[in-house]
């Protein structure tokens, strides 16, 4: 596979999972990658190269996942998008690794992980914990109250996200999690809690349906969102689109991507990506971190092919709807842009905080440094 | 018990002591991604550049009685040492034993579980120097006990008092020169020794 041959195109594994728990961002995410490869097959000519996509539904079962990456590999499938939850990460790197193939995760994630065989396009946590605890602690009150679903995200994204507040004199009043496929009673519970201990801010690591039941349920019985806004990674505009309006106005959410960021890139993205999916489409930070890698991953091919994508890799950069994203060859992760967002009364984040530049990711990086007003009184 | 903290895993600084290979790239690569200060050092050097934390070394036998001696000259600077191996037969094993490895990273060299063994090194070390001083102070303790037992002996028979009042004056007289128990009993125990004509004084 020394050369790109025109007439042979190249199989890419595409594994997002179209049921089960997750699959309202997932969907997103395969959709992304769809429209990327129609972008770059269009363009198709001289010294280019056709990508030809084997989309599979792994379902939300990390066992599927795993399943269906022996799948992909068996069929001689070398490049793989896909997986949300670390737990679906957890499952297809062995495949990979085994395989000699390689996985472009497009989630943000807990941090703590490298892998040669894994290029992670999602924000790791100093591109976006860092960044919402300075917000949090500076603009909020300092008693906070943490729910998240119960597994490995949850638990690390606490972690970091304590240490960050405590340093910055917040205090955590509660820890909790529920299962990820959460019962109306699971949720009441927290709900009846966070009535009860009145937190200035709920820093909610909550994913997939459990975020929708637990902002509607907040809607409808919890305190305002003046008094006690949910604070979240991962609640992105499909989460939103599926809670509704109601549900989600006046929360906020830091990542490196929200779609109604003015940049003219993002503005033919969406355009692109509604005219394909739909006029209402809605499209997260996930969703564009699954098409730019697969950007990332057709510049690098064009310097040299499949067997070079990462020697290549670092030397590409891309102007993807956030913003000039490249892959740090150390870490096999993404400079992104982190930023915050509210959401308005017609279900799009309006952009309170934008961190500009692209900031490198960390992705062991265990005790986040200083930032904020602790810089300038030299606490911490 | 004194824990490893985690926050402090940056200040670390690891030597690799290894023949430049694949393998001791990937090390090195991990732990610069992790954010430890990282240096080569190949051949075994005499001496192991100042502050080392963590020693990440090459086992074998022709390298062996180097890294030995190059490991008790940094005396109680000593670092912990972390073996990384090719083989786990017995004869290599008495070589990570006599280097008193606290960790083993195997070959061929993943990313994943260097973080872990550098922490799990880096804790049984903290803990078992913890322990060591303590030990000390059991012991310190233990032979102040004897002596002042000793000592209380001396006065209840010379005195002929009580055990009580006997250890009232001890107490006492070392407030009176501010010195510690142990130190009055044994000034007692000397000056018994002096006066009873005995020349094998501790």
């Amino acid at each position: 596979m020394a050369t790109i041959s025109e007439s042979e195109p190249i199989s890419i594994g595409v594994l997002f999972s179209e049921t089960g728990i997750t699959s309202v961002v997932e969907q997103t995410q395969r959709d992304a990658v769809s429209l990327a490869v129609s972008e770059i097959n269009a363009r198709r000519g001289a010294g280019n190269f056709e990508l030809q996509p084997i989309f599979l539904d792994p379902a939300s079962d990390p066992k599927r996942y795993e399943a269906e990456a022996e799948n992909l590999i068996s069929q001689g499938v070398r490049i793989i998008f896909g997986c949300y939850m670390s737990s679906a990460r957890r499952a297809v790197l062995p495949v990979v690794e085994r395989a000699g193939a390689l996985l472009f995760y497009p989630t943000l994630y807990e941090g703590f992980e490298f892998s040669a065989n894994c290029v992670y396009s999602g924000a790791a946590p100093n591109q976006n914990s860092l960044m919402l605890a300075d917000y949090m602690s500076e603009n909020f009150g300092k008693r906070h109250y943490f729910v998240g679903s119960n597994y490995v995200f949850p638990y690390e994204s606490n972690r970091i996200m304590r240490d960050l507040l405590v340093a910055r004199g917040c205090t955590v009043l509660e820890e909790r999690y529920i299962p990820l496929n959460p019962k109306d009673d699971d949720i009441d519970q927290i709900i009846d809690e966070i009535n009860k201990l009145e937190p200035d801010v709920i820093f909610s690591t909550v994913v997939g349906e459990g975020a929708i039941k637990l902002y509607q349920r907040y809607a409808q019985k919890g305190r305002t969102r003046e008094k006690s806004p949910i604070m979240s990674l991962t609640t992105g505009e499909p989460e939103i689109a599926e809670m509704g309006v109601d549900a989600a106005e006046g929360h906020y959410t830091c990542a490196p991507y929200f779609s109604s960021l003015p940049r003219a890139v993002n503005q033919s993205f969406v355009t692109a990506y509604r005219s394909a999916f739909g006029a209402h489409a809605p499209i997260s930070a996930c969703t564009e971190a699954a098409y730019f890698q697969v950007h990332l991953f057709a510049e690098a091919l064009k310097l040299g092919g499949p067997d070079a994508i990462l020697q290549n890799l670092p030397l590409v950069e891309f102007d993807a709807p956030q913003g000039k994203v490249r892959v740090d060859r150390t870490t096999q992760h993404t400079f992104l842009t982190p930023r915050i967002g509210r959401v308005n009364p017609s279900g799009a984040f309006d952009i309170v905080y934008d961190h500009r530049t692209a900031v490198r990711p960390d992705p062991y990086k265990v005790e986040p440094e200083a930032s904020g007003w602790s810089r300038f009184v030299g606490g911490a | 018990m004194a824990h490893f903290q985690l926050k402090s895993l940056r200040d670390l600084f690891v030597v690799v002591a290894h023949p430049p290979d694949p393998d001791s790239q990937l090390v090195m690569q991990q732990l610069e991604r992790i954010g430890c200060r990282t240096e080569a050092a190949w051949p075994v050097p005499r001496d192991l550049p100042q502050a080392t934390d963590v020693l990440v070394a090459a086992i074998g036998h022709d390298h062996h009685k180097v890294l030995k001696s190059t490991l008790r000259r940094a005396g109680a600077r000593r670092p912990d040492v972390i073996a990384l191996a090719d083989y786990e037969n017995p004869a290599m094993l008495e070589l990570m034993l006599d280097l008193d490895a606290l960790a083993v990273i195997s070959k061929p060299v993943r990313p994943f579980g260097i973080l872990t063994n550098v922490v799990v090194a880096r804790n049984v070390s903290l803990t078992s120097k913890a322990l060591v001083s303590r030990v000390r102070r059991l012991e310190l303790r233990m032979e102040g006990q004897k002596k002042i037992a000793k000592a209380k002996a001396i006065l209840m028979e010379t005195q002929a008092i009580s055990e009580e009042d006997a250890y009232k004056i001890i107490r006492a007289q070392a407030m009176t020169k501010r010195i510690s128990i142990e130190e009055m009993a044994d000034a007692v125990i000397y000056a018994h020794d002096l006066l009873s004509g005995r020349t094998n004084a501790p």
